[in-house]
C-alpha cells in the first residue's frame, strides 16, 4: 500500500462562509467541535457519511473539501 | 478538554485511587492458604469498590455542575472511534489475563490467589482501557 495523507480545506471554507466557527460547523454535522478540530487539524479522518456532510454544507463537491496527497 | 477525555482520566483515576492499595495489600500478605470464602478479603474488596464509585460519583457531579453542556453533548463518530479501539486493546488484556488465571494458574496456585488474579486481570483490562482511550483523545486533539 502506497503512503499518503488526506488533506483538506475546512478552514478556509470555514473563513470564506462568513468566518463559520468550528462549533457551527460541527453541529451542522452532528459532530462535536474538537471532532472538527481534529479534522481539520488532520488527525483524525472522518467517516466518508461525514466527509459528505461537510462538503454539503460549503456546497462543493467532495474533492473540493478533502484531498488525498500521495507520499514518498 | 473534552468531556469524554475528561470522563476517562476520571474514570482511570478512581481506578487507581482504589484498588492500587487493594492490590498493594494483596501482594503483601499471603492469602494461598486462607479459608474460601476469605471474608476480610472480600470485604476490603467491597470497601475499595464502594470507594471507586464515590469518586467517580463526586467527578461526574462535578462535572454535571461545571460544565452542565459539556455532559449533555452525545458521543459522535470519532468518540465511538476511540472507545471501539480502547475497548479492542482492553479486551486483548482480559483475554490473555482469564486464560492465565483459568488455565495455567490452577496448576500452579490455588484458592483466593486464583480469585484475586481475575480481578487483576478484569482491572488492569479496565486500566488499560481508560489509559488507551484518553492517550488517543491526546493525540487527535488539535
Amino acid at each position: 500500500m502506497s503512503g499518503g495523507a488526506i488533506t483538506n480545506q475546512i478552514r478556509t471554507l470555514r473563513f470564506l462562509a462568513g468566518e463559520m466557527s468550528q462549533a457551527e460547523l460541527g453541529q451542522k454535522i452532528g459532530v462535536t467541535r474538537q471532532t472538527i478540530a481534529a479534522i481539520e487539524a488532520g488527525k483524525y479522518s472522518p467517516t466518508l457519511e461525514a466527509a459528505f456532510r461537510i462538503a454539503e454544507v460549503f456546497d462543493k463537491p467532495l474533492d473540493e473539501v478533502f484531498q488525498w496527497v500521495k507520499g514518498g | 478538554m473534552p468531556y469524554r477525555e475528561k470522563s476517562n482520566l476520571l474514570a482511570l483515576a478512581a481506578m487507581l485511587v482504589a484498588y492500587v492499595p487493594y492490590f498493594a495489600i494483596v501482594a503483601a500478605t499471603p492469602v494461598e492458604s486462607a479459608p474460601m470464602p476469605n471474608l476480610p478479603l472480600l470485604g476490603l474488596f467491597a470497601a475499595v469498590s464502594i470507594l471507586r464509585m464515590f469518586v467517580l460519583g463526586a467527578g461526574y457531579l462535578w462535572f454535571r455542575v461545571r460544565t452542565p453542556d459539556d455532559v449533555r453533548e452525545k458521543a459522535d463518530e470519532r468518540d465511538r472511534d476511540i472507545e471501539r479501539k480502547s475497548m479492542a486493546v482492553a479486551y486483548y488484556v482480559l483475554i490473555f489475563g482469564m486464560i492465565l488465571v483459568a488455565c495455567i494458574m490452577p496448576f500452579t496456585h490455588a484458592g483466593w490467589s486464583i480469585v484475586n488474579a481475575g480481578l487483576f486481570a478484569i482491572v488492569l483490562a479496565e486500566v488499560i482501557r481508560c489509559i488507551v482511550a484518553a492517550w488517543s483523545y491526546r493525540r487527535s486533539a488539535a
